[in-house]
């Protein structure tokens, strides 16, 4: 019965990591990444973040599609540090793109329209704006004690690492809404 | 929808689409412009002409939808992939609209510059109007109060009886201090004895307190009929939008959310009806009569006990949005509890399997303490600034004792007149101090009643035509150029078109994610198609009678639902009226009647919470039996036999063959040998229909299928490999 199982599972229980030091990635005109990894070639490639909200340069998982349109992963990054500079900054750039999300610094004020919908007037690293939530309570959430995670009517996503560090009005205007 | 949202400088007329992007394709964040004319896509960064793209050298335009952004990209012939820009995802619904023009464009050689699609947000409050004309929160904005004692009309006679009721026992209670006063100026301070005038008095008190009590008596009866019927039609009201609303929409919200709106908070506003709705208009009436007998008492000191007023209504102001506040925190916190528990008690099968009490109720307590904290936090507030403004209220009366006393002193006012004074100002400050607390009562209410509304107000994505037509079923399924996503723009199924036969039995197969349950959904019509046609007879299934559809139409899923009752409930669920016999006829050929004849209480036997005392078998072949006596023209089955060994599957075969006999079937499995008995098998393969035929002939093509089957025997061999080998 073990045998049965393992032969059945042996692709997808592996955990491939990835060394860095044979990654070279470069960008393609598909908005997609290349990657050259141990002699082969890998076109259309998507990274992953596994944690995008406990950690953004661990754990990226490198995928892509092959002829059949399935999904393929090469492996996992475990810490992008380890990548060159100049393939760090390549990675880096299509993920902050990829996982596009200003960060609020300041939350003017939160108006609750009493049907479900909230709009937070709130300063961003993208400017200032309202953002409207629909269904607030589930897409305007605390996923730790600290960190906000807004996702608005759009589909936009917002964040903020540590409301603490948030000043004073900004914090007692989230009071009633965290 | 307005496509042309940004030109770039020295823009020309030819240019048809027009839209503002944030990133280049390398991801490099930039002040673009996406556009294009007849011819040429332009991309502009910065205000500069960055690329240009021949529009006839693409083949499809698509929108992938990333995680925080989104690409917009064209395909050429070869497919080659070329990204054009990416954009935040307020976009999306812009950037798809053209991209699925520009496709038309190539595909069609047609041009459409003016799209009929509507706006994809509400200009006024920036909410999605998700396919809407009009935007339900702005369109429906007055009050949620106002809106909830509009539901009074229709129970306005006892309404009124009860208003009129309150008004007569508030008048009664209006004309005692006056009694008060005659006996202190006429009896008490002259020291005069007067039987006779002192026994009219005294029975002129007994009948005003008899009239008085019968009032309130009809009062409250009148007001409770009132607001249990109000409670009564809201509650009933959100039931029934939970029946008819769509999957789609339901499925946004959890089953607990749901019970918490229909029994929580109707009852919160049934509570608010019977104790504030009429109050709110006695109190305000006793307010004027009172604040009026005052002033012609005397103005002076009237104006005295008014003067703390609007100070206490500046703080009753304040305090409302802050209250507001302060119960939507409770009510979230109270919704997170009771969803919890409702999950938790759902899944307690998996928390005891895994031994994980423990974490659970540590998960519980949390809830329930942060619950409990946001209702002291409301309360503290509440009972930290009332006490206060209710005293600033009474300075008022200081001020009248003290000069009402001196006026005594210098003859200007009687005792009885002075006590009468007084008694009317406490009357007074009684509705005022009700206005004080009403912030409490409506910004708990309003919350209430917001959520209420928001599922009253919510539109069924799938709606019934104006004239929808009942149609008899024959069998006959056509998929016309069906295209269709969860999400917009996403499309799960693409260009599917096929024509199945009536009596006909039809295999879907495919690889996971690739539609299957999708195309039955569609059939079922829990969702729409976003483009094409599914016609059933020839009629296209959005103009049939959506219960006309379902009532033809028999499902059997892979996970039977039973509800908690017997089985005879539960096959006759299908069909309420059906005779026993008949139900005994199903059950046989269901293979279900020989298992149930063993049980003790035979068709009586309660099936227990969700049919957890029966096996997984003998649930489906109720199921079956349920579905059967529906006799359904359409049967879905929809990985009927998946979880079952193969000795239960042979039997439920039997019995879903004898199901099927002379009805279109329409089967998905996962395990190719069940579908050995189906006529024809559609394939699916990346939300395309890629084949359509029979067994043999789809063997013979060597395609998708071949390849799918040959997957499977390989898959069979390695499973029995080792287990041959251990038994050698």
């Amino acid at each position: 019965m073990t045998d049965e199982i393992k032969e059945e599972v042996y692709e997808v229980d592996k955990l491939t990591l990835l060394d860095c030091k044979k990654i070279a990635l470069k960008q393609e005109k598909s908005g997609f990444l290349t990657l050259e990894y141990d002699g082969r070639t890998y076109s259309r490639v998507d990274p992953t973040r596994l944690i995008p909200f406990l950690s953004k340069t661990t754990y990226i998982s490198l995928s892509y599609e092959n002829e059949e349109k399935e999904f393929r992963e090469i492996g996992v990054i475990k810490d992008m540090k380890e990548l060159s500079g100049e393939q760090y900054k390549l990675l880096d750039n299509f993920l902050e793109y990829k996982y596009y999300m200003p960060e609020i610094t300041k939350v003017y004020s939160i108006k609750d329209n009493m049907r479900g919908a909230i709009f937070v007037k709130a300063d961003t690293t993208s400017g200032e704006k309202t953002i409207c939530v629909r269904d607030w309570y589930q897409n305007f959430r605390m996923l730790s004690e600290k960190y906000l995670y807004v996702n608005d009517a759009d589909g936009n996503k917002y964040f903020c690492s540590d409301i603490e560090k948030l000043d004073r009005k900004s914090r007692n205007v989230l009071e009633m809404f965290t | 929808m307005d496509l042309k949202i940004k030109l770039p400088e020295n823009a020309t007329d030819d240019i048809v689409y027009s839209l503002p992007y944030k990133f280049a394709n390398d991801g490099e964040m930039v002040d673009g412009i996406f556009c294009a004319d007849k011819e040429y896509i332009y991309i502009y960064a910065d205000g500069k002409l960055e690329e240009q793209y021949k529009i006839s050298d693409f083949s499809e335009f698509t929108c992938r939808r990333q995680i925080g952004s989104s690409m917009a990209q064209g395909i050429k012939e070869n497919g080659d992939a070329v990204c054009f820009c990416a954009f935040t995802q307020d976009m999306f619904a812009r950037f798809g609209e053209v991209m699925k023009l520009l496709e038309h464009y190539v595909r069609t050689g047609e041009l459409i510059t003016e799209t009929d699609e509507d706006e994809p947000v509400c200009p006024s409050c920036g909410l999605p109007l998700e396919g809407g004309s009009e935007c339900v929160y702005c369109k429906g904005k007055g009050s949620t109060i106002l809106r909830l004692l509009k539901r009074i009309g229709p129970y306005k006679k006892y309404f009124i009886t009860a208003v009129i009721c309150t008004i007569a026992s508030e008048l009664v209670w209006v004309f005692m201090p006056y009694i008060d006063r005659i006996i202190i100026d006429d009896y008490v301070t002259p020291k005069l004895i007067d039987w006779g005038g002192f026994i009219a008095i005294v029975i002129t008190i007994v009948s005003l307190l008899l009239v008085g009590g019968v009032m309130e008596l009809l009062n409250m009866r009148n007001s409770f009929k009132t607001a249990l019927s109000i409670g009564r039609d809201l509650r009933q009201e959100v039931f029934e939008k939970s029946q008819q609303l769509s999957m789609s929409s339901l499925s946004k919200r959890t089953a607990g959310e749901l019970i918490n709106r229909v029994s929580g908070d109707a009852a919160k506003l049934e509570e608010f009806i019977t104790a504030n709705g009429k109050d709110a208009i006695v109190k305000l009436l006793s307010l004027m009569i009172i604040g009026g007998l005052l002033f012609v008492m005397n103005w002076r000191l009237a104006l005295m006990t008014i003067v703390p007023v609007p100070f206490v209504f500046l703080i009753v102001k304040k305090l409302f949005n802050v209250m507001a506040l302060r119960y939507t925190a409770v009510w979230k916190y109270s919704k997170n509890h009771s969803e919890n528990l409702h999950d938790i008690l759902n899944g307690i099968a998996v928390v005891k399997s895994f031994g994980s009490e423990a974490r659970e109720i540590a998960h519980y307590e949390g809830c329930s303490i942060k619950w409990a904290k946001a209702c002291v936090r409301a309360e503290i507030m509440w009972y930290l600034t009332i006490p206060f403004s209710e005293f600033i209220l009474t300075v008022g009366n200081f001020l009248v004792l003290y000069f009402g006393g001196s006026m005594i002193l210098g003859n200007e006012m009687s005792l009885g007149e002075l006590i009468q004074f007084t008694t009317y100002v406490a009357m007074l400050y009684e509705p005022i101090i009700w206005l004080i607390h009403i912030p409490r009562t409506l910004a708990d209410t309003s919350v209430s009643a917001g959520k209420v509304f928001e599922i009253l107000d919510m539109q069924s994505d799938v709606r019934d035509i104006e004239d929808p037509v009942e149609i008899d079923i024959k069998g006959d399924i056509e998929f016309d150029d069906v295209y269709f996503g969860y999400k917009a723009y996403v499309p799960v199924l693409k260009g599917i078109s096929c024509k199945i036969n009536k009596g006909e039995m039809i295999g879907i197969v495919g690889h996971s994610g690739v539609g299957k349950s999708t195309m039955i959904n569609l059939i079922l019509r829990l969702y729409d198609c976003t483009q094409g046609e599914i016609r059933i007879d020839g009629v296209p299934i959005k103009n049939i009678d959506q219960h006309s559809l379902r009532s033809q139409v028999g499902v059997v899923l892979q996970e039977t639902f039973l509800f908690d009752g017997s089985i005879l409930d539960n096959i006759s669920y299908a069909r309420q009226d059906a005779p026993f016999e008949e139900i005994i006829k199903a059950a046989k050929i269901a293979n279900a009647h020989d298992f149930i004849v063993n049980l003790p209480d035979g068709y009586n036997t309660r099936v227990g919470n969700k049919g957890y005392q029966l096996s997984g078998g003998e649930r489906q072949r109720i199921a079956i039996a349920r579905a059967l006596l529906h006799d359904p023209k359409i049967i879905i089955l929809d990985e009927a036999t998946a979880s079952l060994d193969t000795q239960t599957e042979k039997q439920i075969q039997e019995a879903l063959g004898r199901l099927t006999r002379g009805r279109t079937t329409i089967a998905i499995a996962h395990r190719l040998s069940t579908l050995s008995n189906a006529d024809r098998l559609i394939v699916l393969d990346k939300g395309k229909l890629a084949e359509f035929g029979t067994h043999k002939e789809l063997m013979k093509q060597g395609g998708v299928y071949y390849d799918l089957v040959m997957a499977q025997r390989e898959t069979t061999k390695m499973k029995n490999a080792p287990l041959k080998t251990a038994q050698a």
